[in-house]
């Protein structure tokens, strides 16, 4: 997961660089218009598009039926039925190119997030560092603890970085927490100096569009596939991970700057809506019914 | 700072909901109008202080009206009758009296209960409404009630924008709910939080005998218990409407405590913040969950917003929380004409109080928050208020810009014992320490008026004003209980009636006047009040009786009259169609000496007469000639405005419109 991670993040990097002082529709506009490309490629060698054709055409059939036979349940009641499995064939024939098409994609989206997904860092934002600690960390006998039970940390911050508050433990949760305020937003390394190890997370902020994590993750295999931006920490640590907060980044069109909603990140609105407009507009020139 | 570990996965779900998000997005702004004629803007300073603001400029810390005065004086202007804000704006806005515009006081009374209702906005029940549907323990309500302004009249940026000039009109006083008349307004004084009230904090605290006697209203104490190192308890909401049991939206939240450091972690909902003791937090979103019976009704949440100050984590828990503002991207009450005005500010400048008086008096008075932590919350406020009008000078195209400070009166209201050696609150060792905080509340909105006159595009006229003045109030004059000791009022017990609340232990059958609200004075009239005893053919007689007495009157400490002037209803306001809802008469306070709280809501005290040791030791609801306003311009007006019902047409005058003494 970890070589595949880099790679990807490598390709990814390399992909979107012409793009990095551009507008985020810019580089979203060109990225959507590749992935409606590529379903639309892998679509049509991937479907039954005779079968597709012939389902549609018989949930047409289906509905014209109704519009002539208004006047007879029975055979409105026949037609809904035609039309019912049509739909089923339909989704079927839909289903199979989706297993080629999603797993790639999912994989573009999660590069495409830490791209796109969070607001470069500004002069005066505030965020949360946290870092968690490992099950058990304090049987390893490798990191300092005050009489609390509180584990001894120290922040390495690089200049433009500054810690408003002291470490913050919550013992249920394992974790220690800082407030931070951005001073001067740039490139920057976040150091967490516990016993003799030094642990770090990215905090980067020099540019509007670059790759961007809100979590380092750590050994859990889940946590490396959701955060692959990241390469993990060191496995013989005790931190599991390490997060920073983010803000979600907006995408500005012309007329309408979209954000976040519900959950789903402004990019991801942009993504999905113009790659199905692409799809849908390319479509009869790679000669795909769908 | 939200947590962000699920946003991904979440994200990632949501994909399925955009389909159901894009209709959403295609929203789009209106045309825009452009203005003719000329620029305006109007800086309205809420109880700025004629002979208090002359003193600084003479002593030099007001630059900039002092470089405004020398193209025109510093001139008094004329407040209202009472001097309080809602009927002083109420004035500015119709150019006409409470006779005109309906509002004579922060309260009126309904004859019909006897009861007090806030005068300028009310909840009108949706006439179709029929009982609510039950389904099991929830309901389904049958209609929405609506908010009502209750100020009546036509406001002047009404009669500026039929003439085709654009106005925007941020936090005017008695405008809540927005007129809607303006191209761009926010609403001011009146506006409520999230429960419906003028703003109620709720102050968090294990400290088990906390006095809670100060607490009057507008605010709540919850005990809260830290329990292993955290702190759990719940924000309350206003009342669940689609649950059939009584019962209210909430928000769960918990406060880590670290165990060595007076550092804690706050957590509403998705929302982290970390806080050092000492420490204000910005606004955090609260969703103020309704339960299973929201989610079946599609309402799941109620949003508000909120603040948090951690007063201490040891050896006692103390946490006050702000009252719940309204969401300003998604407000549940209207706050701004367009309605997306009040969000797209907040898009730009960030969330900000919504409620009409953001400075936290109760707190104050009610011994949560101490003067040092007070004065912070204002500037907070202040801050926020400046932040929006930079931006809305920045992109104005012209016309009429209006914008209400209120961080002076109430710094006035709650500090000026700082300034004044012979008020009875005047403590030498900490009164010295805050005499800056009023000067600096002045000197604030000089710095403000010197960024105006340097951003604001050329040939524009400047109007800085105030509502009225302000003085140090050091007697409290018990009206009620006055009237009870002269025989115009009386009560079943008298000692029950020391105690009551809202004239409980009144005989109406023997009482022919009663006060309500600090400056009211009403006949208990045959056919109007609930019980009244005083026929239509005495009133007057009644009311000039009462005249001559109250003048009469002399405070036996000062051996001064404690009353300057009373007002009679039908001799002091234009009969413009509400004259007949406010007081028969009105109260004009010596300087000095103002009307008691208690006594406003129909309470009695032992004493008449009781030196003020209230955490509000300065006021202004006395005689309005002794609390005259400001006016300062930087050119003459055209037509001059001697009062603030006069400024109204002179602001009109300027635009060409209505002007002339045929437009009154």
């Amino acid at each position: 997961m970890s070589l595949l991670n880099s790679a990807l993040r490598r390709l990814f990097d390399l992909l979107l660089l012409p793009f990095q002082s551009l507008p985020a529709a810019v580089g979203l506009v060109v990225v959507s218009l590749l992935a409606a490309v590529g379903m639309l490629w892998a679509f049509k060698r991937t479907s039954n598009q005779a079968g597709i054709e012939a389902a549609k055409r018989r949930i047409h059939a289906g509905i014209f039926e109704i519009r002539l036979f208004n006047d007879s349940f029975r055979q409105i009641w026949r037609a809904q039925a035609g039309i019912l499995r049509a739909n089923l064939t339909y989704l079927r024939y839909s289903l199979v190119p989706m297993l080629f098409i999603l797993p790639p994609l999912v994989f573009v989206v999660a590069q495409l997030q830490f791209q796109y997904a969070y607001a470069q860092p500004a002069a005066g934002d505030r965020t949360v560092l946290e870092a968690t600690f490992a099950p058990g960390w304090e049987k390893a006998g490798t990191v300092p603890a005050s009489a609390s039970g509180k584990p001894r940390a120290t922040l390495e911050l690089p200049a433009g970085l500054v810690a408003e508050t002291p470490a913050l433990w919550i013992p249920s949760q394992r974790t220690l927490s800082w407030r931070l305020r951005v001073e001067q937003p740039g490139d920057q390394t976040i150091g967490i100096r516990i016993g003799d190890r030094l642990y770090e997370k990215s905090f980067d902020g020099s540019r509007p569009l670059e790759r961007r994590s809100p979590v380092r993750p750590g050994r859990s295999w889940l946590d490396q596939f959701v955060y692959p931006a990241e390469r993990p920490l060191p496995s013989d640590g005790v931190l599991d991970r390490v997060t920073v907060d983010l803000e979600p980044a907006a995408v500005a069109l012309p007329g309408w700057t979209v954000r976040e909603m519900a959950g789903v990140p402004a990019w991801m609105t942009v993504f999905f809506l113009l790659s199905i407009v692409f799809a849908f507009a390319l479509r009869r020139r790679f000669g795909v019914t769908f | 700072m939200r947590r962000d570990g699920h946003r991904f996965r979440a994200a990632a779900l949501g994909v399925l909901a955009i389909a159901a998000v894009l209709p959403l997005a295609g929203c789009g702004g209106a045309g825009e109008a452009r203005a003719p004629g000329r620029n305006v803007i109007i800086l309205g300073f809420d109880g700025l202080d004629y002979d208090l603001t002359a003193k600084l400029m003479a002593e030099g810390r007001l630059p900039n009206f002092s470089r405004l005065a020398e193209s025109t004086p510093l001139q008094k202007l004329g407040t209202s009758v009472p001097p309080q804000s809602p009927v002083a704006w109420s004035n500015f806005i119709t150019g006409t009296d409470a006779g005109g515009h309906g509002i004579f006081d922060f309260v009126h009374r309904d004859p019909g209960t006897m009861l007090p209702f806030l005068s300028t906005s009310r909840v009108i029940a949706d006439p179709d409404a029929g009982e609510p549907i039950a389904l099991g323990k929830c309901q389904i309500p049958t209609g929405a009630g609506e908010m009502e302004l209750l100020r009546h009249g036509t406001p002047f940026w009404e009669k500026l924008e039929r003439a085709g000039v654009e106005t925007t009109v941020m936090r005017m006083p008695a405008n809540f709910p927005p007129s809607g008349s303006a191209t761009r307004e926010l609403s001011g004084m009146g506006t409520p939080d999230i429960l419906g009230t003028y703003g109620t904090f709720t102050y968090y605290t294990s400290e088990l005998f906390f006095d809670d006697s100060k607490i009057t209203g507008g605010g709540e104490v919850v005990e809260a218990w830290p329990e292993e190192g955290v702190v759990a308890s719940e924000l309350l909401g206003p009342d669940n409407p689609f649950t059939r049991e009584k019962t209210k939206a909430k928000a769960p939240f918990q406060v880590h405590l670290d165990p060595d450091e007076p550092v804690a972690k706050l957590v509403v909902g998705d929302e982290e913040r970390i806080l050092e003791v000492g420490e204000w937090s910005d606004w955090v979103p609260v969703s103020l969950d309704l339960g299973l019976c929201g989610k079946l009704m599609m309402t799941p949440s109620i949003p508000a917003n909120a603040r948090f100050y951690l007063k201490s984590v040891a050896p006692e828990f103390q946490l006050y929380v702000s009252p719940l503002n309204l969401d300003p991207r998604n407000p549940v009450m209207p706050i701004s004409t367009p309605e997306d005005f009040a969000g797209e500010l907040a898009e730009v400048t960030g969330p900000f109080y919504t409620q009409g008086m953001p400075e936290d008096t109760k707190a104050l008075e009610g011994g949560v928050l101490d003067r040092t932590q007070f004065l912070a919350q204002v500037s907070s406020a202040y801050e926020e208020e400046a932040a929006q009008y930079r931006h809305l000078l920045a992109g104005w195209k012209g016309g009429l810009l209006f914008l209400y400070f209120g961080a002076a009166d109430l710094t006035q209201h709650t500090l000026m014992d700082t300034l004044d050696p012979g008020h009875p609150r005047w403590d030498p060792e900490v009164s010295p320490k805050f005499a800056d905080a009023i000067p600096n509340a002045y000197a604030r909105f000089d710095a403000f008026l010197g960024y105006t006159l340097g951003h604001m595009p050329k040939d524009t006229l400047v109007v800085v004003m105030s509502d009225h003045g302000f003085t140090s109030w050091r007697r409290a004059f018990g009206l009620n209980t006055w009237l009870w000791q002269n025989g115009y009022l009386n009560v079943t017990d008298p000692q029950a009636a020391l105690s009551s609340k809202l004239f409980g232990a009144v005989d109406w059958s023997a009482t022919r006047a009663y006060g309500l609200g600090i400056n009211g004075l009403y006949v208990n009239l045959q056919g109007r009040e609930k019980n009244g005893a005083v026929p239509e053919s005495e009133r007057l007689s009644l009311m000039r009786e009462l005249k001559a007495k109250l003048l009469a009157t002399i405070d036996p400490k000062t051996g001064q009259p404690a009353i300057t002037q009373v007002f009679l209803r039908e001799e002091t306001y234009s009969d413009g169609g509400y004259r007949d809802i406010g007081p028969d008469l009105v109260i004009g306070y010596a300087k000095g000496t103002r009307g008691s709280s208690a006594s406003a809501l129909g309470e009695f005290e032992p004493e008449v007469f009781a030196d003020n040791v209230d955490e509000w030791p300065g006021d202004h609801l006395m005689d309005p000639d002794a609390v005259p306003g400001i006016l300062l311009t930087n050119r003459p007006l055209v037509r001059p405005a001697p009062t603030l019902s006069e400024l109204h047409w002179s602001i009109l005058a300027e635009f060409g419109v209505e002007s002339g003494a045929a437009a009154k």
